[in-house]
């Protein structure tokens, strides 16, 4: 299998110039796909031999993962939050990283899984979207968008891509949209979504309290406290909660806010989390 | 027949309650005769201030328990009108695979070079750091093993760092400690320069009590940090040491530094 | 029953097949040599123990008591070296007691080398064993699987092949005592500085006929530079959650308490502390 990934996969490279001759010549990325390959059978195989954290903890190379996101629809529109910790094995790497990414100025993305393969096609898919716009012009819609990521991360299936990820968008022929797209290959609509190692303890606290009726505060609340719950529960997650949200003439950033203060702000104030105590024996 | 059990030796027989632990090599890796990567050791370290940035890192190439040599730089001043690079504006470091870390390091400047030949102006920062990120993804299913560090004066002369994973996630800090040590030297920056764990006494009871401040360090103070920083991580880390390079950013030009470290 | 505990064995080797890794024991990464000389021996260790690329001691003793005459430099794991050693030190008293005779270098290096064999390798200790008994002066090197050598210059450790080096260019059939333990120092410092898995300082046990001289930091070519700044925090400085004061007697129920004449201060055991 891996060496058919790889067979249909080799046409997807130029091999008449060397890198460093395009790089002299193009100074900017060309718009084709290029990616230097190792001289093995079976990339897909190697590459994880060698990035891969969780099947090999050893592995030379540990690629950023680990974490929380979380967007859903409501009447208001589209509430979009996430964590901000990226981990390499046990290691926190950092503390900030934003891993809502804003597409355009009504598109964004959420980031789980590699941060750099979000970082990188979330881009890409911006510059498709803009071409669209200028090919067709009128902006893409969030299906075509999410569409377009779906496909592109399909073509690349079985060669270690990892990434699970939200569209969340306002178009005037949809309204309010939102999509998860992941490196299987998987493209669903849907009212709510939460992706990443902590996942199931956002989903907890989402599901729990979610109405599509809510009003924009208490979505934005109920948002922020999702993240909370899973920073409070995923090792893997933590450090700023980043909340949007998406309204039909674009997004509206909510702060990126440090989660211990909001921690004991809701622990004191609500009587939550009262699991978690001070008093000494 | 192997179809009706798992590969997965932790799935069959009795459990043990930390079932999740990690696979190492025994749990069936498969063994490969391509061995492109060695790791050559040191550390970097990057901050940025009000207006200059810092980016230092050991000159110790190690393999195993070998010094390769006392003498390697990590840190490299980027797309000058020349070699000698006097008129340069931009800084990488890289550590990890020497090799790897070279080559990226070429193939930066040759891009940044033809920008400003092409463009007769020099490469800013954030235009640098975005290519840096493309150049690193382009290698993604072969990834080049190291971790990279830019350091440059924004559009409004700020410091500006950018850290990079292998496969080229980047994002701008205030500062990163890369490399061997970097475990050692990060918390130690999170507390010295973004004052992080640290509030100002008697300003409160409880959860009142207020963060220190946040005010950007000055220069000689974020070089006396660096000092202290890698003169600890040489105490306790065998990759690190024999001698600190330092590069200040600002905007008269870039000054090389030079401080010699422990050689044990 | 003496000896080791292996009860636990089978579980921890099916656990490791199941990919728990195994506890890292501390290990001296190490240059540990020895050097005979006229009159006499001398041993000598660099002082950095690590576990993997981290330092965990800047500052330990390689070098072991055995008898009064007989001294070991020991490297790999640093449990086993020093269990090892003071199992045999003990052993070669009771032989020594038992047949009034004083101990010789050879039973040492003999019972080290059954001890090690028998456990064909399990004990990573890798000793230098030097002294001077009845019969003259002693110098052998043990491996952990209990095979031994008898030279005049030897070397061992992860910096044993910058150590020799040294040797192999410096070393002189005849030499004093002063020479010789320059000579050993220099070896030492070759792997101090060669070699990554040695560092910090040199320790030095010159064995004669009459007397054992042990020079603990004989030579030290690393010391800390002082810090640039200064790193006290100001008192407060650390958010508290709660606090709950322990009253004398209370405390008096689990340890005892000495109260303190006015103005005296309480000094426990001292340790080393970087400035």
């Amino acid at each position: 299998m891996d060496t058919l990934v790889a067979r249909y996969s080799q046409p997807m490279f130029e091999k008449d110039y060397t890198e460093d001759q395009l790089d002299m010549y193009q100074p900017a990325p060309s718009l084709s796909l290029r990616f230097a390959m190792p001289p093995v059978a079976q990339p897909s195989a190697w590459l994880r031999a060698a990035t891969d954290d969780h099947a090999n903890p050893n592995c030379p190379i540990k690629i950023a993962h680990g974490t929380t996101t979380l967007a859903f629809r409501f009447q208001g529109g589209i509430i979009v939050a996430t964590d901000s910790r990226a981990t390499a094995g046990n290691w926190i790497a950092s503390q900030t990283v934003k891993k809502v990414i804003e597409i355009n100025n009504c598109l964004l993305g959420t980031m789980a899984g590699g941060a750099a393969d979000c970082q990188y096609w979330l881009a890409y898919l911006g510059m498709q979207c803009r071409l669209h716009e200028l090919r067709h012009k009128r902006r893409i819609s969030v299906a075509a968008a999410s569409k377009i990521l779906a496909n592109l991360v399909y073509s690349y299936k079985g060669m270690g891509l990892s990434m699970g990820t939200m569209c969340a968008g306002v178009t005037k022929e949809e309204g309010p949209a939102l999509y998860y797209i992941d490196s299987d290959g998987t493209r669903l609509a849907g009212n709510l979504f939460c992706v990443g190692s902590g996942q199931t303890f956002a989903y907890g606290v989402l599901d729990a309290e979610y109405s599509y009726d809510l009003s924009e505060e208490a979505a934005l609340e109920l948002g922020r406290r999702s993240i909370l719950a899973a920073t409070h529960r995923d090792a893997y997650s933590g450090g700023f909660i980043n909340l949007y949200h998406v309204k039909e003439d674009g997004w509206v950033k909510h702060g990126f806010n440090d989660t211990n203060p909001i921690f004991w702000k809701t622990k004191l104030e609500s009587g939550e989390f009262s699991n978690v105590t001070s008093e000494l024996v | 027949m192997s179809a009706m059990f798992s590969q997965n030796p932790l799935m069959n027989g009795p459990n043990y309650s930390f079932n999740q632990a990690p696979s190492t090599a025994a749990a069936g890796n498969k063994e490969h005769g391509f061995y492109p990567y060695t790791d050559n050791g040191g550390s970097t370290l990057a901050i940025s201030g009000s207006d200059f940035t810092i980016v230092a890192g050991d000159t110790r190439s190690t393999s195993g328990y070998n010094i390769n040599t006392r003498y390697s730089p990590k840190v490299f001043k980027i797309g000058g009108t020349t070699s000698s690079q006097d008129d340069a504006t931009l800084v990488l470091s890289v550590v990890g695979f020497a090799a790897d870390g070279e080559a990226l390091k070429e193939r930066l400047d040759a891009i940044v070079k033809m920008y400003r030949y092409q463009h007769g102006k020099p490469m800013s920062v954030k235009a640098c750091a975005q290519r840096l990120s493309t150049i690193l993804y382009g290698k993604r299913f072969f990834p080049y093993y190291v971790t990279a560090i830019l350091g440059g004066l924004d559009e409004e002369g700020n410091g500006a760092v950018y850290s990079y994973d292998p496969v080229g996630s980047y994002e701008r800090e205030q500062c990163r400690a890369a490399g061997a040590a970097a475990s050692l030297i990060m918390p130690f920056l999170d507390n010295q320069v973004n004052y992080k764990n640290q509030y100002i006494p008697g300003s409160g009871v409880g959860h009142a009590l207020v963060e220190r401040e946040k005010i950007p360090l000055g220069r000689t103070e974020v070089e006396d940090v660096v000092k202290d920083a890698f003169d600890s991580a040489v105490e306790r880390h065998i990759e690190v040491g024999d001698g600190l390079q330092m590069f200040v950013i600002t905007k008269s030009g870039i000054e090389e530094k030079y401080l010699p470290l422990k050689r044990d | 029953m003496p000896g080791f505990d292996f009860s636990n064995h089978t579980r921890n080797a099916a656990l490791h097949a199941r990919g728990v890794p195994l506890p890292k024991a501390t290990s001296t990464g190490t240059t540990i040599v020895g050097c005979i000389f006229d009159g006499g021996v001398v041993i000598a260790a660099d002082t950095r123990a690590t576990s993997g690329p981290i330092v965990a001691d800047k500052n330990c003793e390689k070098l072991h008591y055995i008898a009064p005459q007989i001294w070991c430099a020991g490297a790999g794991t640093a449990a086993d070296t020093e269990f090892t050693t003071a199992l045999i030190s003990s052993q070669l008293e009771l032989h020594s007691l038992s047949t009034g005779r004083k101990p010789r270098v050879v039973t040492c290096m003999t019972m080290l080398k059954q001890h090690l064999f028998r456990h064909q390798g399990h004990i990573g200790a890798y000793l230098v064993v030097a002294g001077v008994d009845p019969t003259g002066v002693g110098l052998f090197t043990v491996h952990a699987h209990g095979s031994t050598d008898k030279l005049p210059y030897v070397t061992m450790g992860s910096g044993s092949l910058a150590a020799m080096s040294v040797f192999e260019t410096q070393w002189k059939a005849t030499m004093t005592e002063q020479e010789a333990v320059t000579l050993a120092s220099n070896a030492i410092q070759a792997g101090i500085f060669n070699d990554l898995g040695s560092g910090s300082n040199v320790d030095v046990a010159i064995i004669t006929k009459d007397k054992t001289t042990l020079k603990r930091g004989y030579v030290k070519p690393n010391e800390r530079s002082k810090k640039q700044k200064s790193y006290v925090f100001k008192r407060g400085t650390t958010a508290v959650l709660n606090e709950k004061i322990i009253t004398k007697e209370e405390i008096s129920k689990y340890v005892t308490v000495h109260e303190l004449e006015g103005g005296e201060t309480a000094v426990g055991e001292k340790m080393d502390i970087d400035a």
